[in-house]
């Protein structure tokens, strides 16, 4: 690690001196590995490369050099982490630097993604101090933080700085804010760029038959679809079940069909609630969502109804759909040739389609939802290393060598992930789909990362399946979900909830917030 | 003893049953055998082409999935088995021979209450979720959470009515004169309770304990929150077979849920004579 470190100095140091050509630097640094990471932002720095190195490498140094002192002085020599099972290939590849560099012992403790919030929930009542550090998604934070589980992370952050906000090389705004604070402090550090967007299969884009065929019917290019509509007419010319080839592959299944309905709703200019915390999405914009899915319904892959993420990404890897509405780990299935044997190199993705408000706005909206980060659990004997930790992860250098590791959950969440890619990052993804997620992701509203926020999205979950499955009328679930949400404000505390949904609001993109209204909330 | 011959409809009828009950064992077993490109197909792939036990091997060896593609299995599932062999063993030991005792008490020295029934079996009326917290306090502060002691603890409260309720009704059926007889020539209660009472419900008593070793052998909810690092068990290692280059491991869960099932099919097969007059809590008489 020394020798390379030495290395990269030297280059850095050649190149300031004009010693090397941009592209021999680019090639050198490339061949360092992670100093690829930031080849490119270095090299087209106005700073000096030394200095701009200096920069973007700071929040990891300044991390290791916490964790060297945390780790001095720590008595327990092992850090424990609460993770979801599946997501720890992105760390395992650390764990040796931090045993032979630090003497501290990683030990993973892997739980079904779908308990980790329950096991934050214990652990405040438990207080084992079993956990160091605990990796829920954007959505635990506010519970955990007013339980007492984990820390206030902001103190740190403002001392060893994790350049949360860099425009460079930050966390993806207002995902930054998004999945990462609660009540403007900072609760987590965000490692997954979760997000959803949409794919098609780019070889029946291609085909000069098909090509026509829509042109002659629809009157446009046959091409990736611009908004919701578009989504609607592609479907419906591509769906051929006789073949068991389906116009789309989005969820209707428990659990995940609320986003669906989410992301639509947001497309048409609505939130969930309004800035006094009237549930707003029974509006006649919710309506029109539903009545949309309802439609589409006779487009969809017949598993549909059933899909979990694994189930759904297989059966496009199979080439069983011409579209498909997935987080960004889906397109790395389908990319893959051993899980997208249909679909390796035939993916066309494109961001969430657009939707018009009611006075003919047009918003690009996308959904950020799920998202793991690291929080630092208050029962931990070491909370500063275990905070060296978090940083160290999530740092621009680290986490852009990170996320491409197989058998992890992490995605790109960094704006030196997209648009400042390493090789691996782009052999990974690739050139498009990185600016696609970018693009994407500057237009995302976040899940209920609020107090109760687990509550909210159960009970639009159960009103909307219900209505997918024919037992409720549209206006009939929403009004349902609508009263649910209204107890569950209640019994959390208005107060308390509106100040953390106004906090969100405040920080939507702001296209999202002007057509929303949420420009005007106090 | 005379056989009756089923009429068709009978036959058919237990054609369907038959069907219905062995299909779940009929798919977990071919999944068990099945490589990963066959565990989700679609159309599904009932019998493999290529039958593999590389899921078997996974269980003991993360890496084994590797040549397929597949990696992310971070623990061999050996800690688990024997995690569930260990807490299932002595929980099931200690839940049949206290709760052999109490049904002996109660049936034999009771005041024959008729609250009796609504106490034993009161621990069992509530969800397991609903006890599940509370019981994370108690054994973080008396030390037992995340330890086998605290989970044998748990399960042993949790299948103590059972075990009580069912052997209660074995020695319910038996009558008290032959126990005094056996004092009258000499012997003491306890004597007599174990060498007459015990032998002659011996059928019960391997019904129950089939029975509750189902129970603890199958339990989740409790150990899934009551553990961390140190303890682990079947159950909750089947949740965990989740990654993230191959979703569900299927094949792997199905190859795990074989192994569990073998324990409880060579018992349930040595024991199967007393099993009709066991699991009806001794309804049905001999």
């Amino acid at each position: 690690m020394k020798t390379k470190d030495n290395m990269v100095e030297k280059t850095l140091k050649e190149y300031d001196a004009g010693g090397l050509t941009r592209r021999s630097f680019l090639k050198r640094m490339g061949a360092l590995g992670v100093a690829a990471a930031v080849a490119n932002a270095v090299a087209i720095s106005p700073l000096g490369a030394l200095e701009a190195w200096a920069s973007i490498q700071g929040p990891e140094e300044r991390a290791w050099e916490l964790a060297k002192v945390a780790a001095a002085k720590a008595k327990k020599k092992t850090l424990t982490l609460l993770i979801p099972t599946g997501s720890i290939g992105n760390m395992t590849p650390y764990v040796d630097k931090w045993k032979n560099e630090l003497g501290i012992t990683l030990e993973f403790i892997e739980e079904p993604d779908e308990v980790i919030h329950t096991k934050g929930m214990q652990e405040a009542v438990a207080k084992t101090g079993r956990y160091d550090v605990m990796m829920p998604t954007a959505m635990s934070y506010p519970d955990w933080i007013d339980s007492g589980v984990i820390y206030d992370l902001t103190d740190w952050t403002e001392k060893y700085d994790p350049e949360l906000f860099n425009k460079d090389y930050g966390v993806v705004f207002p995902a930054s804010h998004h999945a990462q604070l609660y009540n403007g402090r900072v609760a987590g550090l965000l490692n997954d760029g979760d997000q959803i967007t949409l794919l098609c299969r780019k070889d029946y884009l291609e085909d000069s038959a098909k090509a026509k065929a829509f042109e002659d019917k629809f009157g446009r290019k046959l091409a990736v679809p611009d908004t919701w509509k578009e989504y609607y007419e592609l479907a419906s010319f591509m769906h051929d079940p006789a073949n068991g080839f389906y116009g789309s592959l989005e969820y209707r299944s428990p659990y995940y069909v609320k986003w669906m309905f989410m992301q639509r709703l947001v497309s048409k200019g609505m939130l969930y609630f309004d800035g006094e915390m009237n549930p707003t999405f029974n509006s006649d914009e919710g309506v029109e969502a539903l009545e949309d899915m309802l439609a589409m319904n006779e487009f969809l892959h017949p598993d549909a109804f059933s899909f979990t993420w694994s189930s759904n990404y297989n059966a496009f890897g199979r080439g069983e759909g011409f579209m498909n509405i997935v987080w960004p780990s889906g397109f790395k299935y389908s990319k893959a040739p051993s899980t997208g044997p249909a679909t390796t190199g035939n993916i066309a993705a494109t961001v969430m389609p657009a939707d018009y408000t009611k006075d003919g706005t047009k918003i690009y909206a996308g959904l950020f939802c799920w998202g793991y980060g690291y929080a630092v659990s208050k029962y931990s004997e070491n909370p500063e290393l275990s905070y060296a930790y978090a940083q160290w992860m999530t740092s621009p250098t680290i986490g852009a060598d990170a996320i491409p590791y197989l058998g992890g959950y992490s995605d790109p969440y960094r704006v030196n992930h997209m648009l400042k890619p390493t090789k691996r990052l782009l052999d990974t993804y690739s050139p498009e789909y990185l600016q696609t997620l970018y693009d994407n992701m500057v237009n995302t509203v976040p899940d209920f990362c609020l107090p109760g926020g687990f509550e909210y999205q159960d009970a639009l979950d159960k009103e909307v399946h219900a209505c997918m499955t024919g037992s409720k009328k549209p206006k009939e679930a929403l009004d349902r979900a609508a009263h649910k949400f209204e107890r569950i404000t209640r019994r959390i505390g208005k107060d308390k909830v509106k100040k953390s949904w106004l906090s969100l609001a405040k920080n939507l993109a702001e296209p999202i917030k002007k057509a929303t209204g949420a420009d005007q909330w106090k | 003893m005379m056989t009756k011959k089923l009429s068709p409809l009978q036959t058919v009828i237990m054609g369907i049953a038959l069907i219905l009950v062995l299909f779940p064992v009929f798919w977990i077993l071919m999944t068990a055998i099945k490589p990963p490109t066959d565990w989700n197909a679609s159309p599904a792939i009932w019998v493999p082409s290529e039958p593999t036990l590389v899921n078997f091997q996974t269980l003991f060896d993360p890496d084994a999935l590797g040549k397929y593609g597949v990696g992310g299995v971070s623990q061999p599932a050996t800690k688990a088995v024997f995690g569930s062999i260990l807490a299932t063993f002595i929980a099931t030991t200690l839940s049949v021979v206290i709760g052999l005792f109490s049904a002996i008490g109660i049936s034999r020295y009771g005041n024959n209450s008729k609250s009796t029934p609504l106490i034993i079996l009161s621990g069992r009326m509530f969800p397991p979720a609903a006890i599940a917290v509370p019981f994370v306090i108690i054994f973080s502060n008396i030390g037992l959470i995340d330890s086998y002691t605290g989970l044998i603890a748990i399960y042993v409260a949790v299948t103590l009515p059972f075990s009580t309720w069912m052997l209660k009704s074995f020695v319910d059926d038996l009558p008290r004169e032959i126990e005094e007889a056996a004092m009258i020539d000499g012997r003491s209660k306890l004597m007599a309770h174990l060498t007459v009472t015990i032998p002659l419900i011996k059928g019960g008593l391997f019904a129950t304990t089939m029975f509750i070793f189902i129970l603890n052998w199958s339990e989740f909810m409790f150990a899934l929150v009551l553990s961390y690092t140190n303890v682990s068990t079947i159950p909750v290692q089947l949740a965990k077979y989740v990654t993230a280059t191959a979703g569900t491991l299927y094949g792997v869960q199905a190859a795990l849920a074989v192994l569990a099932m073998i324990p409880l099919v060579i018992v349930g097969y040595l024991i199967q004579g007393h099993l009709a007059r066991g699991m009806t809590f001794g309804a049905i008489k001999q």
